[in-house]
């Protein structure tokens, strides 16, 4: 999520219910883990919202205007943080099929083959 | 009549050349020190160890379309012989240890000792942290280099970006050096490694941990009811390449627009004069 060095990653919501199972496990990461975090990110806006009676979810806004958003129901709250440094590992990109592991913008230093140098 | 007159003059000129003197062919190679017998290559010794040990078999460690010292490259052999057998000593303790913890079924804890020789069979080293301070990305040079990360191998130049698998031991914004180096070139001049390059590296900043797009895994068989659908993530690093030393640079290019400039202004000169 480092693009040149800047953190692509401006804000992660943690949404989650007060009163809901499938939030368990996130109630212990907010407890536990999200400060630990929070103090090892300095330049991310962390969020915590209440929405009771739904599904935990991790929602992540990029710098690039994309939004990605991860379920966590019914995780522990290790899996949760796991997910939220994955979250922040990212540049926030489209995820495609890579056409190619080797992006270049010149692609030749010494001449392409079958193209004689003049 | 005649064809055994033909064969008793031919065997009367080679018995004596056979008998007397031994052939060219047979003789010592000259360029093998003594100490090599046939017994010493036969022996079990390990070939690798042998090769890599005897620096008069390598005499260069690398290809250069320039002329280099080759003393200095024989200097080269036996640190980097050193050094490889070091590396497979650690590879069979670390399998070992490997061998163990699945035994007992923890996660494994990783020493900083470990970790760096297990980047180092990668092909990577952590270098630290990037800081705002560090300006990597320079400019494009006119400089490529082959290198190798896990089982892929990459031909780049600054300014690129590669996916490689998942590099352990590294954090998003790391500065790596990849000294896994098969051949360095500028437009002019070529290095190939033996296989690789003991001096030159190639240094990348981390920027992405991402999974890549989802494969779909399908498998089936016909008339037995059997379907199974899978998918899978896989994870990626992404570099990119920041600098590339161990070759000489050229000169950067004047540029074009400066270029134009001067011609016409000599143009005018012609024209006043």
């Amino acid at each position: 999520m480092a693009w040149k060095g800047m953190w692509q990653l401006k804000k992660l919501v943690v949404s989650y219910c007060d009163w809901g199972g499938s939030s368990r496990g996130i109630r212990a990461f907010i407890e536990s883990n999200l400060p630990a975090f929070k103090d090892s990110n300095p330049q991310l806006e962390v969020l915590t919202e209440l929405s009771r009676g739904q599904h935990p979810c991790l929602k992540a806004f990029y710098k690039n205007k994309n939004e990605r958003v991860v379920c966590v129901k019914n995780l522990a709250s290790e899996d949760v943080l796991l997910h939220a440094t994955r979250l922040r590992n990212a540049l926030g990109r489209k995820v495609k099929k890579l056409p190619t592991r080797h992006v270049t913008k010149h692609p030749s230093v010494q001449g392409l083959a079958g193209v004689a140098a003049s | 009549m005649a064809q055994r007159r033909w064969l008793q003059t031919v065997t009367r000129h080679a018995l004596p050349l056979l008998s007397s003197k031994p052939t060219t062919s047979l003789k010592p190679l000259p360029h093998l020190p003594a100490s090599i017998s046939l017994k010493s290559i036969l022996s079990p010794k390990p070939l690798q160890q042998f090769l890599y040990t005897d620096p008069t078999l390598f005499h260069a460690r690398s290809f250069s379309s320039s002329s280099r010292d080759d003393s200095e490259n024989e200097e080269d052999d036996s640190e980097e012989g050193g050094e490889e057998e070091e590396e497979d000593y650690d590879s069979d303790s670390n399998e070992a240890e490997v061998d163990d913890v699945t035994v007992s079924g923890m996660k494994r804890e990783y020493s900083a000792e470990e970790k760096e020789a297990e980047a180092a069979a990668i092909g990577y080293k952590v270098t630290g942290p990037l800081l705002p301070s560090d300006r990597v990305l320079k400019h494009r040079e006119p400089v490529f280099a082959v290198v190798q990360v896990g089982s892929h191998q990459f031909k780049v130049s600054n300014g690129d970006c590669i996916y490689v698998e998942r590099l352990k031991f590294c954090e998003v914004n790391d500065k790596l050096m990849l000294n896994k180096v098969l051949m360095l070139g500028t437009s002019t001049q070529t290095i190939i490694g033996r296989p690789i390059l003991p001096d030159a590296a190639v240094h990348a900043v981390v920027e992405e941990h991402a999974l890549d797009a989802k494969v779909i895994i399908f498998k089936k068989k016909r008339r037995k009811n059997y379907r199974r659908t899978k998918g899978h993530r896989q994870e990626l690093t992404r570099l990119r390449i920041a600098d590339i030393q161990g070759i000489e640079k050229p000169q950067p290019k004047v540029d074009p627009k400066q270029k134009m400039a001067a011609v016409k202004q000599q143009e005018k000169v012609s024209v006043a004069a």
